[in-house]
């Protein structure tokens, strides 16, 4: 593999303690004895401006390639070791050994030496990575949708100088929000109703020569990756291709259904209407219009609880209640408005604004609304009032509904059956399928969208009709909206280079969707930066390694095609894995899939970790000296122990950790490896998986779950107990509960009879 | 599901109406149903309904039950319920003119609360002050002369050991030096409480 000779040092730290707690006399003999490595120098502070220098002179003089350096974290002091030039193998004895096991212990004697025999044997098997090929450079953005989160974008994008292609799927722009005569506050200080902004956000975007509208157009295909994206747009006159670095999805949202208030009595009155009819009544000009028809003197907003209402509720239907009985005050002078409600959702700055309609004379009774009949009583249910009250003498009822987002295209017929969605990895709470078949019911979910196969689980066509390998949709989470991290990345779709914001991801108001719109903006840029120099973006951003596939080995199995996260690999046709890089965000979980481990990276693969485990001395079993294997993620458990290391809190001393890109990526050779070799016991400690998922790369650390239910069968027919091999979910907040967890698990292992396999 | 209590009347209006003519009550759209005010109220309790209770049965329309409930009788006027409330309501205005509204509009006539302040009320007119002995007096022939008899001996023992803590005074009624000015006073209020609410 190597392209030149790989020459080895050895550096041990004697700084931050490290020469105080263990021997570096009895380390140094190890390094140059049995680890075979002929260069070991013990430096003042490997950081420090002299240990650099040392470090610098072996590295210029050529007499090292590989710079192993036996000191603290590799989440610290990476720049100044990176600019060393050779490439850095870092041993973690501060934070993993020194600060959470005794000074002085042989056991933190054997710790510390374990962790230098991982770096060396990891430094055999590791390569400084080299960039893929020349990156893709198209640094032109489309925006899909033309209502405020779309020409926010398009306007937010523009400024930083980049070239914008905005296409809207009516001959409009603007959107819902464009049509409505008034706003919820969205500029502090939060209080009256807000001026409609669109006019003014549409006229800027006319205005912008970077940006270049189309309306009535779609996007019929998708093809390629960040920096290269090849997109075919149509409008009525025929179709067009062009070339995009990223994509941004501002399709919004669609009214909730009406069907479904019908139970509640929507439709037995003309003048029982929903908030976005209501809209249409406002924008008329209530004072004249309405008021012929009928007197708008009492007019009640029912803001639904309970069955009537959506799954879910983020409080933006509440704030257009409140803005909407704020006109009628305004409009009708005298009026009595009412808002009936359950629950009121006005956080944040609304509260502002609920206070200002109180002020101004509206009255929010609470209630449950249990009907509201054809002659305009509302009967509202609440234990304070004593049971039932009807509300009656109302002119106008206003029910409010809510967002349903835009993530597919509900005008274009569905391009799959439902079955055929199954097997896209469109949904991470969905189970992953395999050759069509689901695997099983992993991350603990019902697979509820197998209920009928033919039934598509999504309504509509995709948008972007994407023509990858896992299918034309943007992957979805709950409720439909579009897949995002909810804490950490918000805009990030699992189809790399693609952004969603606005209410397609989250049901928010016009002033949450242009800060929206900027964030998104802000991730397109970096990911066709990155692409252009074939970098990868979120969580790895920077990274230049990437999976490598040796075809000659490969079986065509998919699974590697299938268990991707973002899908980034697709088939040739002959049926062969394509891995598309600039889609590809390195995480692993390719080559965690791969049943003949042929999926490497230079600096990482499934026999540079297997020989790591392999180095670590495992004493015999009458030593009474167990060993354990911690396959911790690099994303949060990792650091969540390196935080634990910081304060003080002591691990036990016969853990053996080893950092992984993601649980996706532990391959069960590694497992096997271990047991075999006499390990006592494996914990993989990852993030959460599931519907409020936390792991960095969306599925991996459900994927490993799945992978791990198989785990037990293969203890089995080793004669093993089956909960020697564990998953733990731990976030990075966890430094107390995660030491805690492991040494939990130190004393279960201890308690078992010894690995019978130890010392074969 | 209980079927609506026919025997109620709800009346939607009500709730403009309060807010229209009671004072104060304007500012009950303010009230945010924290419940400080009915949670503050010493007398609390005692209420049929705490004044947070009150005002969520003013906007739902429970006329009936809301102006002859004891809740305004009760009100002693100390305030905390006002100096309290987070959203500035003032509560005990309310309660207060609710009183007024309900003898005017002749939902609490007669009860014991009405009688008593009418009683309170006939002394402290006439003389400028209370006597507790007049004042109770009244009170209890006001349900007739029969039972006026039997309430007065009944609490002739608790009188006897006031008068003897000197908590209850003998001889004629205490008043205020200027009784003339205080007619004079009363009467400019009634003209202006005539021309306020005749407008
Ligand atoms: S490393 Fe991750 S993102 Fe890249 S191809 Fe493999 S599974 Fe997909
Ligand atoms: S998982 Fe491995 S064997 Fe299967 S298709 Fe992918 S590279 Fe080939
Ligand atoms: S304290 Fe004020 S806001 Fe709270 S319930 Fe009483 S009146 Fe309403
Ligand atoms: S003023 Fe009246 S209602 Fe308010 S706390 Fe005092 S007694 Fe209660």
């Amino acid at each position: 593999m190597a392209a030149t000779e790989k020459k080895q040092a050895v550096y041990l730290c004697e700084g931050c303690g490290i020469s105080d707690a263990i021997s570096l006399d009895e380390l140094e003999q190890a390094v140059t004895g049995e680890m075979r490595v002929p260069l070991c120098r013990r430096i003042d502070a490997c950081c420090g401006e002299d240990g650099l220098a040392q470090i610098k002179k072996d590295i210029d003089k050529g007499e090292v390639t590989q710079a192993i350096i036996a000191a603290c974290s590799p989440r610290v002091m990476c720049e100044e070791f990176d600019a060393l030039g050779a490439q850095v193998i870092r041993a973690n004895l501060r934070e993993q050994v020194i600060w959470s096991q005794p000074a002085g212990d042989e056991n933190t004697q054997m710790l510390a030496t374990d962790h230098v025999r991982m770096a060396v044997a990891k430094a055999a098997k590791t390569e400084k990575p080299a960039a893929h090929g020349p990156g893709a450079s198209s640094m032109k953005l489309l925006v899909v949708g033309g209502g405020v989160t779309g020409l926010s974008a398009a306007r937010e994008a523009s400024k930083t100088g980049a070239d914008v292609v905005l296409v809207e799927k009516t001959g409009e722009l603007g959107g819902w929000a464009g049509k409505w005569s008034k706003h919820i506050p969205y500029a502090s200080p939060y209080r009256g109703l807000q001026e409609n902004p669109l006019p003014d956000l549409i006229k800027e975007v006319m205005g912008d020569k970077a940006i270049t509208v189309k309306t009535n157009t779609t996007v019929a295909r998708t093809e390629g990756g960040p920096g290269e994206f090849a997109v075919q747009l149509q409008n009525g006159k025929g179709d067009e291709w062009d070339v995009f670095g990223a994509i941004v999805v501002a399709t919004g949202w669609r009214p909730y259904d009406t069907a479904k208030l019908e139970p509640l009595g929507y439709g037995s009155s003309p003048h029982i209407v929903t908030d976005i009819e209501f809209e249409d009544i406002l924008s008329a000009g209530l004072s004249k219009k309405t008021k012929k028809k009928k007197s708008l003197d009492v007019v009640a907003f029912v803001i639904p609880g309970g069955a009537d209402r959506m799954p879910y509720s983020s409080g933006v239907s509440d704030r257009v209640a409140i803005k909407q009985a704020l006109q009628v005050v305004e409009a009708v002078p005298g009026a009595m408005v009412y808002v009936i409600y359950e629950d009121l959702r006005a956080h944040g700055t609304a509260e502002e604004f609920y206070r200002e309609a109180q002020e101004a004379g509206v009255v929010f009774q609470k209630g449950e609304v249990i009907s509201i009949s054809s002659d305009l009583t509302v009967t509202v249910r609440d234990d304070l009032l004593g049971g039932e009250v009807p509300m009656s003498g109302i002119d106008m009822v206003v029910i409010s509904t809510g967002m349903v987002p835009n993530s597919t295209d509900i005008d274009r017929e569905p391009s799959q059956s439902g079955a055929d969605q199954l097997k896209d990895d469109i949904d991470p709470r969905v189970p992953i399928t395999f050759s069509g078949k689901l695997v099983n019911g992993g991350n603990g979910a019902e697979p509820d969208k197998a209920a009928d196969d033919d039934e598509p689980a999504l309504p509509g066509g995709p948008i972007l009709n994407l023509q990858y390998r896992q299918g034309p949709h943007i992957p979805i989470l709950a409720n439909g909206f579009a897949d995002s991290h909810y804490i950490c990345f918000p805009y990030e779709t699992r189809r790399t280079g693609i952004y969603t914001c606005g209410p397609v991801r989250r049901a928010m108001t016009v002033g949450e969707a242009r800060q929206d719109a900027q964030g998104a903006v802000l991730k397109a840029i970096q990911a066709m930066r990155a692409a252009d120099e074939s970098l990868a973006v979120h969580p790895r951003s920077g990274d230049l390694s990437y999976p490598k596939i040796n075809h000659d080995i490969c079986t065509k199995c998919r699974r590697c095609t299938v268990e991707c996260p973002f899908g980034a690999i697709d088939e040739d046709p002959d049926g062969r894995p394509h891995i598309n890089f600039s889609r590809c965000r390195r995480c692993g979980t390719c080559m965690g899939a791969c049943p003949v481990r042929t999926i490497t990276f230079d600096n990482y693969n499934p026999q540079m970790v297997a020989d790591m485990i392999g180095a670590v001395e495992v004493p015999d079993e009458f030593a009474e000296k167990p060993r354990i294997l911690v396959l911790a993620c690099e994303n949060d458990a990792y650091p969540a122990l390196d935080m634990a290391g910081i304060n003080r809190r002591q691990l036990s001393p016969y853990l053996r950790i080893i950092p992984v890109r993601c649980l996706g990526s532990v391959t069960m050779l590694w497992i096997s490896t271990a047991l075999e070799k006499g390990f006592d016991g494996v914990m993989l400690m990852g993030c959460k998986s599931g519907d409020d998922y936390q792991c960095h790369f969306i599925k991996g650390s459900g994927i490993a779950e799945e992978r791990m239910s198989s785990v037990g069968e293969t203890l089995k027919s080793m004669m093993l107990e089956e909960d020697r091999v564990v998953m733990e979910e731990v976030s990075i907040a966890d430094s107390v509960r995660a030491p805690q967890v492991l040494n939990e698990f130190a004393d279960k292992i201890g308690a078992m009879p010894p690995n019978p396999f130890k010392g074969f | 599901m209980t079927a609506p209590d026919a025997a109620r009347k709800y009346d939607l209006g009500f709730a403009r109406w309060v807010r229209d003519n009671v004072d104060g009550g304007d500012k009950l759209s303010m009230c945010m149903q924290c419940g400080v005010c009915s949670g503050s109220c010493p007398i609390g309790t005692q209420m049929d309904y705490g004044p947070r209770k009150l005002f969520m049965m003013i906007r739902a329309g429970m006329k009936e039950e809301v102006m002859t409930s004891n809740t305004m009788w009760s009100c002693t006027s100390c305030y905390r319920c006002v100096v309290r409330c987070p959203r500035g309501v003032p509560v005990t205005y309310i309660l207060q003119d609710l009183a007024a509204k309900s003898v005017e509009l002749g939902y609490a006539n007669p009860n014991d609360n009405t009688r008593f302040s009418k009683s309170f009320w006939w002394s402290a007119k006439t003389w400028g002050r209370t006597d507790e002995r007049l004042v109770t007096a009244r009170y209890y022939f006001s349900f007739g002369l029969k039972e006026g008899m039997r309430r007065s001996l009944d609490n002739l023992k608790i009188a006897y050991c006031m008068i003897k803590a000197g908590r209850m005074h003998l001889g004629m009624p205490h008043k205020v030096k200027d009784k003339k000015g205080l007619q004079a006073i009363l009467k400019k209020a009634a003209e202006i409480e005539q021309r306020e609410s005749g407008s």
